[in-house]
């Protein structure tokens, strides 16, 4: 579903950030994407995510070749993916409710659609009662519930997140690894960004591991190695 | 249910993106207000123009003008009746000419009339002399026709005049077309600047929002879903700043209308609009909302073709 090949980039004339990267992502997979900090990561969810073209390379999504394409072909595709920001990018003049809309509302979804299912997931998410709130009165752990609330709103065939548990208490934050997981058996192809060993621990997905602008990809452990860790 | 601070609480959504925060919304309706109430003016003028260059050429066309001076070829003053008797020869002269349609001599009430707005209506009453004038129509206003006409009236009373009204009506025409050029002008120049202030808005408004405008590009929004918001914020800044243009400017044209009326003077037209004008006028915020909408379409489809 999602092919890299050889895929490199440099900001500028400066050096490249990333490296000859070749990885598949198939439908219905769940990753990790993990590595040490200034290894690439953001610059590698920038890529998939489409917020800049690559250097040099070839990025296949949905089966089509992204450089092939124009900006006008590229507005299904974004659709396609869902995306949890590290810095939550929510709009702080919205509502927690139109913030979480915002992607059904893009998408055309009819109103009232929008209210049910906003509202259902909102209360999923534990944030049934701040409907109306602003995001900048709202706590750092509520916002990336926002967050990825609408990340996951449209059910996007991918769904980036880049250190979606970093503010969450470890209750809220394997409640919402759960959401994925649930969302990854409906058919969502997850790609998740992290530090966290605890996480990887636990959740035994394929590892892209991402050093020095070079990727090495660590298979999920066999099942009955799981718990063996 | 959480109670949550009024402060803190969302109000109702205009726009996914915050076009009605921030400084310069107020800047633009002024602007904009300012410039409809310009371009009402604008074409009020270029109404009065047209209305006055109608007054001035209609019934002039085939219309000649004798004029049988009030002295004669040594100077001295003719009398009244002796210069009705030459207009009349003139009148009676020139009829059976070929060419000629109508011939009318204007008798003192009527040259008195044609005098009021410089000399006012006590004129008959004076001993100044009154000249005469005989008004000829004719089929034609060609060369030959009006060189028959020409030395008939010579062979009659030599010093007599005759006025084709070209001159001055061509020079009268020239004044009002430059005017009604620089009318046009200004108008140009008042959709120019309208054009140039909201796309001016309209780039610093994306500048300032570019996150966000970023963040609807990234999860999909098409660039008509984001050009739209713009063209819709612009489009309603532009018709408030239109309206109020147009109301100020209604009411400054009603004064000059009055005013103009207090003044009572005939060599102007009444400046009285026709419907078809004041419909025209009425328009002006709507053109200047259309411009605005349009500026704003086209200012956010360039910024969106830099995204990726």
């Amino acid at each position: 579903m999602i092919r890299y090949d050889h895929v490199g980039l440099r900001y500028g004339i400066g050096p490249e950030v990333l490296s000859d990267i070749s990885f598949n992502l198939d439908p219905g997979s769940f990753h990790f994407l993990t590595g040490p900090s200034g290894a690439g990561k953001t610059s590698l969810m920038t890529l998939l995510y489409l917020g800049r073209k690559p250097t040099r390379g070839i990025i296949s999504m949905f089966g089509q070749n992204i450089g092939a394409m124009t900006r006008e072909q590229l507005v299904p595709i974004r659709q396609r993916v869902g995306v949890v920001f590290q810095d939550y990018r929510l709009m702080n003049h919205l509502s927690a409710f139109d913030n979480v809309a915002l992607p059904l509302r893009i998408a055309g979804k009819p109103e009232k659609e929008i209210k049910n299912n906003v509202e259902e997931l909102m209360h999923w998410v534990g944030l049934g009662d701040h409907m109306n709130a602003l995001p900048n009165t709202m706590s750092g752990g509520q916002q990336q519930r926002i967050s990825i609330a609408r990340a996951v709103i449209t059910r996007p065939r991918l769904l980036l997140a880049d250190e979606p548990t970093g503010n969450l208490d470890d209750e809220i934050g394997f409640r919402l690894m759960g959401l994925f997981e649930q969302l990854n058996r409906m058919g969502t192809t997850i790609l998740i960004a992290t530090h966290s060993q605890v996480m990887m621990d636990k959740f035994n997905h394929s590892r892209l591991i991402l050093d020095k602008g070079s990727m090495t990809v660590v298979p999920p452990k066999p099942k009955a190695m799981e718990g063996a860790a | 249910m959480s109670k949550e601070r009024a402060i803190g609480r969302a109000e109702k959504r205009q726009y996914d993106l915050p076009l009605n925060r921030g400084s310069g919304t107020g800047f633009l309706v002024i602007l904009i207000a300012l410039m409809t109430f310009l371009g009402m003016l604008a074409l009020s003028a270029s109404f009065a123009l047209s209305a006055m260059t109608h007054r001035w050429s209609s019934g002039l066309e085939n219309r000649i003008s004798i004029e049988i001076p009030t002295q004669d070829e040594t100077g001295k003053l003719l009398d009244r009746p002796t210069i009705r008797t030459l207009t009349q020869n003139i009148a009676e002269g020139l009829k059976g000419t070929p060419g000629i349609v109508s011939i009318h001599a204007l008798d003192d009430a009527e040259i008195t009339k044609l005098v009021e707005p410089w000399l006012g209506t006590d004129l008959a009453k004076t001993d100044i002399p009154i000249p005469g004038i005989v008004a000829i129509e004719t089929s034609t206003s060609d060369s030959q026709t009006l060189q028959a006409i020409h030395n008939k009236i010579s062979a009659i009373t030599p010093n007599a005049r005759m006025d084709t009204h070209e001159e001055w009506l061509s020079d009268l025409l020239r004044f009002t077309g430059a005017m009604k050029l620089v009318a046009m002008i200004l108008a140009i120049v008042i959709a120019v600047t309208t054009v140039t202030a909201v796309s001016g808005a309209v780039r610093s408004r994306m500048a300032l929002h570019r996150a966000e405008v970023e963040l609807l590009h990234l999860m999909g929004a098409s660039d008509k879903y984001i050009t739209r918001q713009f063209q819709r914020h612009s489009m309603i800044l532009a018709l408030r700043g239109g309206i109020a243009g147009a109301v100020f400017g209604g009411i400054i044209l009603v004064l000059i209308g009055w005013i103009a009326g207090q003044m009572g003077v005939a060599i102007l037209p009444d400046f009285h609009l026709e419907p078809v004008q004041i419909a025209m006028l009425a328009l002006t915020p709507f053109a200047a909302s259309l411009i605005a909408t349009i500026s704003a379409r086209w200012t956010v489809g360039r910024v969106l073709a830099t995204f990726p």
